[in-house]
């Protein structure tokens, strides 16, 4: 079996960068086993023996607050690691110390310490000995610049020996004041008779159990008993009103005083860091009017730079597929495998790849605005605005994504902190209309509405943005529970980004979007083959697709629209920009869909093509990140919204004499 | 001079040491872990109305939203 690296560390450190340092390519992004938390794997070959390496969820601390820490914790706790591998940004060690010390608490003696960004420390004038810091620790501390690959070696020289039991690991253990430290020694000996003693260390348990961690009390509960369990918290409530503070506030501080105590063996300040320049470039971009604008501007370069690159590959790629698909025809004999394979397969896996070029640039930028660290920045701005209607700062990110695609704008909700953030943006992430939409949009709005185009488009990219800010403060007051995240986010220094980073991220991101997606788009475009070949060919009128279109007629109706386009909506749902290829299918032509409709059924046909349902992708995306249950109730609430919307918009119009 | 006030209500420039945590388990832990701890020195960088507070903590920079900053009880230094 190979042996397991993992790596912890807070955010912001650089694991990332290590990560790939020690793995190369060679890794693997998954999700941990019933949450949505990305796990990435890696391969590292040192000596000729393989290791895996698990990235864990960065995290600041080890409390069971969340699923991130939950996951890292769990990790460690169950032994998992051969060797753990803490990174520490050496300039904020108290702070990453803190999280080191949780580690060390476990009763772990495998870690290795890898001091990241050492460079950066040294122009703050933060002095560090780096061998007297091992001394103090009782573990390994390797010095790193990981961007540039310094230290790398020496890292994987001692995992190899960590890993091998070659390298002596005694890690330094907080201590605590003589009340608390009483309470610690009586509940481990509660605890020592129980089978808890073979499985964890018992200070750990003990000090989880003083800061009323849930997780460790319903463990506790399993072997102890309920009796005995609330005999101790009983006893931690008297602690807790003697000192008229809460003890986990007790344990934390005296934990900052521990390691500051350790720091001053080791670190020094040659001088004092004044003002910086990342604090002279934030007082701009997190001012909430100067801040603002840089936003807007960040966000169009960013999208003119993404579409100025990925439109002209996403049309390449779209003419090579169906080339391929011209060329292939002729060669099979069979009419039935002709029409599956190139007017199925080879139309949706086209359609799936000519998307990659667009979601790669857009996870590239993405990337690389959060290595900078602009994107923190970001999330300050709106936190303003956002919170009004129940949305973290942060949640803007995917919320912009979407105007290009929603499928990554789902996946982009990852980056949220709280459950409850992330199920509301993602719910209504659909309504943000994406580049597919804006396809349909611009073609109704140019063909009937020759002198009001831009007002028509911006008026139904208004209504479905209002809709979906307005969606968000009833999802998120009535229907998604959980707490409102208390906002808190580091701002990083402004950095050069590490661009083997930024691109093996984005890379891993795509793909995962075309693993995910594609399939059911591959499935998508088979179907709609299929409806629309059989029994008879589509513009017969017997065909399937027909016949659904002239079922749902009466409703669509209501709205102001006919069969044709039930059927266009229909297979919208693949993808958006269906509707308008399918009316041109069913009508011959596009002059005759001009002809064929008057503008206030095209207006009608435009919103309710925004609204009434995600594409099957996004639906795909909504069930991967937040299960079936939450991927219905997208479908529905949006088919009712669009109809509602739809009915009123015709009515209203009509009797107003349009 | 011991004035203990919440960290919302001190201006840009201004200095504290954290006295006391106030809230609920799960957001003082994530100041706490972020080093928002009693004892800790807090300087604030930045603060408009409405908007998050921006301050820094033994080097860090954060910024903080003004409801839970008001959670955070400080020394006026």
């Amino acid at each position: 079996m190979m042996k397991v690296v993992a790596l912890a560390g807070n955010p912001n450190v650089g694991k990332t960068t290590i990560f790939n340092e020690l793995t190369g390519m060679r890794q693997h992004v998954g999700n941990w086993p019933g949450v949505t938390v990305e796990k990435k794997e890696g391969i590292l070959e040192y000596k000729g023996e393989k290791f895996l390496v698990v990235d864990l969820p960065g995290t600041y601390s080890l409390t069971a607050h969340s699923v991130d820490e939950l996951v890292a914790r769990d990790f460690l706790l169950k032994g998992s690691a051969d060797v753990v591998v803490d990174v520490v940004d050496a300039t904020a060690l108290m702070r990453n110390l803190f999280l080191t010390m949780e580690i060390f608490e476990m009763g772990l003696k495998n870690t290795v310490i890898a001091l990241n960004k050492i460079d950066l420390a040294e122009k703050r004038g933060i002095e560090i000995d780096a061998r007297k810091m091992e001394a103090v620790l009782g573990v390994p501390v390797i010095p790193l610049n990981a961007k540039e690959g310094i230290g790398i070696k020496e890292l994987k020289k001692k995992i190899y020996e960590v890993a091998h039991r070659k390298t002596r690991v005694e890690p330094i253990i907080p201590r605590y004041d003589p009340a608390i430290e009483r309470e610690i020694e009586h509940i481990s000996t509660v605890l020592k008779h129980t089978e808890l003693a073979e499985k964890y260390s018992l200070r750990w348990l003990a000090i989880k159990l003083l800061m009323r961690d849930e997780e460790v009390i319903k463990l506790v509960l399993r072997y102890l008993g309920s009796e005995k369990l609330n005999e101790i918290m009983g006893h931690i409530g008297e602690v807790e009103e003697r000192y008229k503070r809460a003890m986990d506030l007790m344990i934390a501080s005296q934990k900052y005083e521990f390691v500051d105590s350790l720091m001053h063996r080791f670190m020094r300040y040659r001088f004092e860091q004044g003002e910086t320049f990342s604090d002279q470039l934030d007082r701009i971009l997190t001012h909430p009017v100067y801040g603002l604008l840089a936003l807007f501007a960040v966000f169009y370069l960013m999208f003119k730079f993404i579409f100025a690159f990925g439109m002209p590959l996403q049309g390449m790629l779209d003419d090579a597929f169906s080339s391929f698909g011209q060329w292939l025809a002729p060669q099979i004999a069979s009419e039935t495998l002709r029409g599956l394979l190139v007017d199925g397969v080879i139309a949706g896996v086209g359609a799936v790849l000519s998307f990659f070029p667009l979601v790669f640039l857009l996870f590239l930028v993405m990337a690389f605005l959060e290595d900078v660290g602009y994107m923190a920045r970001a999330a300050v701005v709106m936190e303003r605005m956002m919170r009004k209607f129940g949305l973290p700062g942060k949640s803007l990110i995917p919320l912009v994504l979407a105007f290009g695609c929603n499928v990554p704008a789902v996946m982009g909700t990852r980056t949220l902190d709280e459950e409850k953030d992330r199920i509301v943006t993602m719910l209504i992430n659909p309504l943000i209309p994406c580049s597919a939409r804006l396809s349909v949009i611009s073609f109704l709005a140019g063909a009937f509405f020759k002198e009001n185009q831009a007002l028509v488009a911006v008026s139904i990219y208004a209504v479905a943005i209002l809709l979906a800010l307005l969606m968000a403060w009833v999802f998120s007051r009535f229907l998604v529970g959980g707490e409102t995240s208390p906002f808190i986010i580091e701002l990083p220094e402004y950095l050069v980004p590490s661009w083997k980073t930024v691109i093996i991220h984005s890379w891993e991101r795509s793909k995962e979007f075309v693993k995910k997606a594609g399939t059911i788009i591959l499935a998508g475009s088979i179907a709609i083959w299929y409806l629309s070949n059989y029994p008879s060919v589509i513009g017969s009128g017997r065909s399937y697709a027909e016949r659904i279109g002239m079922f749902f007629e009466p409703y669509v109706r209501l709205m102001g629209l006919d069969w044709k386009a039930a059927v266009s909506l229909l297979f919208g749902i693949i993808a958006k920009e269906n509707v308008i290829s399918t009316y041109g299918v069913l009508y011959g032509s596009r002059e005759a869909i001009i002809n064929a409709m008057v503008p206030l059924q095209a207006y009608v046909l435009g919103l309710v093509t925004t609204l009434y349902i995600p594409c099957i992708a996004t639906i795909g995306a909504i069930k991967a990140e937040a299960g079936w249950k939450w991927a219905m109730f997208t479908v529905v609430y949006m088919i009712g919204l669009a109809s509602v919307v739809g009915i009123i918009t015709y009515h209203a119009a009509l009797a107003l004499g349009f | 001079m011991d004035m203990i006030v919440p960290l919302n209500s001190l201006k840009p420039g201004e200095k504290g040491m954290v006295v006391n945590i106030l809230g609920g388990a799960g957001a003082r832990q994530r100041l706490v872990a972020m080093g928002l701890t009693p004892g800790a020195t807090i300087h604030v960088i930045e603060s408009h109305p409405f908007g998050p507070i921006i301050l820094s903590v033994s080097g860090t920079r954060f910024a903080i939203g003004r409801r839970l900053a008001g959670k955070v009880m400080v020394r006026k230094l």
